[in-house]
This record gives structure tokens, C-alpha cells and sequence, in this order.
């Protein structure tokens, strides 16, 4: 089995909004693998779908070789859907412990110390969670996802809610559980630069569909664009069409860099006041913005 | 698959102490304590009166010959109040946060992906039905610590008068009992299912339950209803639990005829699997990862 998810046009349809719209995505086992969108790009429906939380309304999804809802298939793989919750009155070590009874595992004391240390909750094993942040509830999710040392596991916005160190730790946990111990993660994140540092390929989803898919290399190897702070910006994008992306107060511009002096002179020449123009090299955010056409913002691209 | 969601459920209830204690201690431990607070009032009383009289010069005012309390009377009173609305209510914390606790701490999304649904479900029942027992057990345990103290406050001496017939009917109403507490939680299961909501199925099993008690207390009488009609029954499975009882005991002052007794367990079959059957089928349906 060279794949661990596989989905053929996938639909899911809430009312008359359309979460996912024909969905056909192929993740390779191996590796870490983001998906990345918008507000309701379909991230979170398509998560849900793959772990037989709701069903979809057309279409086919296939998880470890299997279908959706097969268990078998199921106990391969762990997950975190967004911010983890669990019974108060528990600690760490006890939530580990319940779930490794719920999947069919004894309650094995070095496996559930393992974990915990993995994710740095080793000194909080005891302490319930009733008392933990959101960024420890985080932590307690992944080791939660991993308690059964499956093969893939599937983190919706994994650092949500840590500090940078914890970020940094988050990352490197990532890495090195594809890494070192074989482990297929796929993650949804809005912190595109932490996607780009740590994910292999990745999925850009807008309205329920891929718009594009591939290496993480692949995707910011080209794409070079002028950056123009200029006003008005209305005059710029009227100019440049569909080759102009906005981001804040700046115009992005994908035009080739021999045609850079003629955008500004053109510009000028429309009344518009440059501050600044300097080209910037294509990144994983350049990318989703000018795929997506959206601002970045950690609101606007947080839930799918 | 479904002794993973047993042995799961089971651990997580050990853990929620607060729940497990007031389910299954509270009111064997208020029974206890008025118990020996009553039998310890009582001789306070009765030695005062006998004072007062001067039971000396009134031969017919004596203290009765003190007779052994019998602890196999003890265990069947036991058995027979082991469905007493009170333990039913207090069982609802357990059944509560079984069948809600994953709504309400948003736990299915960590548990659904690695069982079937039906397992899970079942997991639930057959831990609260473990947990009944338990209450049950030791609710009866009370009953003797309570007829123990009482011979230890009054003076009188113990005995245990076991007969064949008696066991066997004390085996039955524990049977019974124990399904009366697992059928009433079941709507407990169903409106936690349907409404996700831990307190809606915690109070609404004991809504439902006050409302049957005050039809059998005010609307019979009014609609012409006898306890023994088939919509008595069936409307009302406290009642088809006291004819099942009334059964069992046979006494002969209030015989219970084969067709009540049918209507009777069927009244407490279809409170039990009808509830049962419609969480289940609700459950299968269900879009697990709604917050």
C-alpha cells in the first residue's frame, strides 16, 4: 500500500453550502503532508469524513486500505480534531491509560510514560486535566493520537494555541515522528510558515475542491513576484487583473522581472504612489494567497 | 471490540469518583445512618414510656421478649427496596455521565474512529447495568449493617433463617429490581443521545418518572384506570414493576393473575429496548463531531 488516504470525489453538502465539492486527493504513505485553506475550505469536513465522524454525501474515502468506518483500518491511525477536550476529573497519564482500553490495548505503564515524554508531559502525568492549557490539551492530544503507535495520524492544527517554544518542540515532535519513527502525519495548520518548515507536500483546499497540490519544494521553487506598496490599490489591481494578489497595504504582482520597470512606469503614469517595489521569492504563503485569493490572516485561514 | 468499550467505560467511571460515589454509596449510607439513628430513638423511647409507666407494677406494660433479628428478612427487605426511587435517582448521576460524559466533554471524536457504534452503546449499558449491581449489592449490604445494628441497640441476638423458597424469591426480585434500574436509565441513554446534553439526561428520566407517579397517584383514580388495565401497565413500568414483585411474592391476599403478569414484563420489555432501539438507531446516524 503505497497510499494511507484516498479520496474520489468526495461531497459533503451542509443545507445548500457545499463543504467539500468533489474532493480527489492521494496522500502518500510517508512523510508529513499538510492541507491548507481557508475559512471553510473543507479541512475540517474532509478530517471528519476520514474518521467516520459524519458521513459524506457523495463520494468515496478510503483510510490505511480501507473504507471509512472500517475498524480494522481504523486502529492504524490516530488523530487530533482541533482543541482536544477530555473528562476533567482525569489526569494525563489516565486519559492515556482509558484510551489505550478503548483501542483495545492494556493500560501498558511505559508506553503511556513514553508518550508523555515525548510530547514534554512527562512532568505532568499526574496532574488532572482540568488544570492544563490549551497548549498542554494540545500535547495531551498528540500523545493521545499516538498512544497506539499507529501508523498515521492526522493533527488538525497541532500548535494552536502554544507559545513559540512549544511551537518549536510541536515541529520538531512532527519531524521526527515521520522521520524516525515511519509515521504518515497529516496536518492542517494556519501557520503556513510552520507548514513550510515542516511538511513535505501539501494540499491547498478552497471551497470543498484541491486547487493545488504537490511538493513543498515544488510550489515555491518558482513564483518570484513584485512587492509594491503603493496606494491607491484599486488603480494597481485594476492594472494588473488577475496578476496582482493583495496583501495589507501592498500589491503582490506576478509578472516576469524583466517587466518590472514597465508595471511601475505604467503605474506612475496612473496616479499611483509607490513606496516601496522589491521582489519577494515565492513561499508557501505567496502560493495559498495567489491559489486562494485571499489575505492572510490567522483568522481568515484558521477553520475550513 | 465490545469488551474494549466495558473495560474502557468501567475505567473512566472509576475515575469520576464524585459520580460513582453519590450513585452507589449515597443512599446506602443515609440509610444506614437513619437506621441506627431510629433504632437507637426508638429504645430512647421506649425506655422512657417504660420508665414513665412503671412497667414493675403494670405487667401488662412490660418491654416485649426481645426476638432476634432475622437477617435473611433483613436481605429480602433489602432486595425488595433495591429499586426504590431514590437509588433509581441517584444511579441517574452514573447513567448520566455514561451516556453524556462523551457529549459533554466532546470525547467521541477519540473513541468512534476505533469501534463499531453499536459496541460502543452497548459498552455504556453494560457498565451502568455493572454499576446498578453494584448499588444494589450494596444497598442490601446496608439493609444487614442496619438489622445488625439494630440488634446491637436493642440487645436482641441474630439469626439467619434462610429457606429454599424464600432464596429463590429473593434471587428473582433481585433480578427484577436490577432490570427496573437498567430499563429506567434507558431513557436517560436515548435523551442523552438525542439532546447530547448531560443535565437534559439526568432530569428528564426524573421528570418522566414524577409524572408517572402522579398519574398512578391522581390520573388513575380520575380516568377509571385499574392498576391492573394494559394501559396502566404500560404507561406506567413503576407499576409493572410492582406487579412483577407482587408476583413473585405470591401472597395470597393480592394474587397477581398470568395476564397482568404478561402485561407487566411486557410493559418493562418495551421501556427497555424501545428507548434502547431508538438511541441506538439515532446514535447510528449521528454526526459525532458536533461540539
Amino acid at each position: 500500500m503505497t497510499h494511507v488516504i484516498e479520496t474520489r470525489d468526495l461531497a459533503k453538502t451542509y443545507g445548500a453550502v457545499r463543504a467539500l465539492d468533489g474532493l480527489s486527493l492521494t496522500i502518500p504513505r510517508g512523510g508529513v503532508y499538510g492541507v491548507l485553506g481557508p475559512n471553510g475550505a473543507g479541512k475540517s469536513t474532509l478530517f471528519r469524513i476520514l474518521l467516520g465522524l459524519i458521513r459524506p454525501t457523495a463520494g468515496e474515502a478510503s483510510v490505511m486500505g480501507g473504507p471509512v468506518g472500517d475498524i480494522a483500518a481504523g486502529r492504524r491511525m490516530g488523530a487530533m480534531i482541533e482543541t482536544p477536550r477530555y473528562p476533567p476529573y482525569m489526569t494525563a497519564r489516565q486519559v492515556l491509560e482509558w484510551l489505550s482500553l478503548a483501542h483495545g490495548l492494556r493500560p501498558d505503564k511505559p508506553r503511556v510514560d513514553r508518550w508523555l515524554d515525548r510530547v514534554g508531559l512527562g512532568t505532568a502525568a499526574n496532574r488532572r486535566v482540568r488544570g492544563f492549557s490549551v497548549g498542554m490539551l494540545q500535547r495531551l492530544g498528540v500523545a493521545a493520537a499516538l498512544i497506539t503507535e499507529p501508523e498515521l495520524i492526522i493533527l488538525d492544527e497541532p500548535t494552536s494555541g502554544m507559545d513559540p517554544p512549544g511551537i518549536q518542540d510541536m515541529r520538531a515532535l512532527i519531524r521526527s515522528l515521520a522521520d524516525t519513527d515511519g509515521i504518515t502525519v497529516v496536518l492542517a495548520s494556519h501557520q503556513l510558515l510552520e507548514v513550510q518548515r515542516v511538511c513535505d507536500r501539501v494540499a491547498i483546499l478552497n471551497k470543498g475542491q484541491i486547487v493545488r497540490e504537490g511538493l513543498v519544494r515544488d510550489l515555491t521553487a518558482s513564483g518570484e513576484r513584485l512587492r509594491l506598496s503603493l496606494s491607491p490599490i484599486g488603480a494597481a489591481i485594476d492594472l494588473l487583473g488577475d496578476r496582482g494578489v493583495v496583501e495589507g497595504d501592498a500589491v503582490l504582482a506576478s509578472v516576469p522581472r524583466n517587466e518590472g520597470p514597465a508595471l511601475i512606469r505604467a503605474l506612475v503614469e496612473r496616479g499611483v504612489d509607490i513606496d516601496e517595489a522589491r521582489w519577494v521569492g515565492a513561499d508557501l504563503e505567496s502560493v495559498f494567497m495567489s491559489e486562494t485569493g485571499t489575505v492572510q490572516t490567522p483568522e481568515s485561514i484558521h477553520a475550513g | 471490540m465490545l469488551a474494549d468499550a466495558i473495560k474502557s467505560e468501567a475505567y473512566r467511571l472509576s475515575k469520576n469518583r464524585m459520580t460513582l460515589g453519590f450513585s452507589v454509596l449515597a443512599i446506602p449510607a443515609m440509610f444506614i445512618a437513619g437506621g441506627i439513628v431510629f433504632h437507637t430513638q426508638m429504645r430512647a423511647r421506649m425506655a422512657e414510656a417504660v420508665a414513665e409507666a412503671g412497667v414493675g407494677a403494670q405487667p401488662g406494660l412490660a418491654v416485649p421478649a426481645a426476638q432476634a433479628v432475622d437477617l435473611f428478612d433483613r436481605l429480602g427487605v433489602g432486595v425488595a427496596q433495591a429499586a426504590n426511587g431514590a437509588i433509581m435517582v441517584f444511579l441517574l448521576l452514573a447513567a448520566a455521565a455514561l451516556y453524556a460524559g462523551d457529549y459533554r466533554w466532546e470525547t467521541w471524536r477519540l473513541i468512534s474512529a476505533r469501534n463499531i457504534r453499536p459496541s460502543l452503546i452497548m459498552g455504556k449499558v453494560t457498565t451502568f447495568a455493572g454499576v446498578a449491581l453494584l448499588a444494589m449489592a450494596v444497598f442490601i449490604l446496608a439493609s444487614l449493617i442496619v438489622g445488625l445494628a439494630e440488634a446491637a441497640v436493642t440487645g436482641q441476638g441474630v439469626a439467619f433463617n434462610a429457606t429454599g423458597e424464600g432464596t429463590g424469591k429473593m434471587a428473582l426480585g433481585f433480578g427484577i429490581a436490577w432490570v427496573r434500574i437498567v430499563q429506567y436509565a434507558m431513557l436517560s441513554l436515548l435523551v442523552a443521545v438525542v439532546t447530547r446534553s448531560l443535565l437534559a439526561s439526568l432530569f428528564v428520566p426524573v421528570v418522566v418518572g414524577f409524572g408517572q407517579t402522579l398519574l398512578g397517584q391522581i390520573g388513575m383514580p380520575f380516568l377509571g384506570w385499574g392498576p391492573t388495565d394494559l394501559q396502566a401497565q404500560l404507561l406506567m413500568p413503576g407499576l409493572a414493576y410492582d406487579t412483577v414483585k407482587g408476583a413473585i411474592a405470591a401472597e395470597a391476599a393480592a394474587p397477581v393473575t398470568s395476564a397482568t403478569l404478561a402485561r407487566a414484563l411486557l410493559s418493562l420489555g418495551l421501556w427497555t429496548l424501545v428507548p434502547f432501539g431508538l438511541a441506538l438507531a439515532w446514535f447510528q446516524r449521528q454526526d459525532l463531531s458536533k461540539e
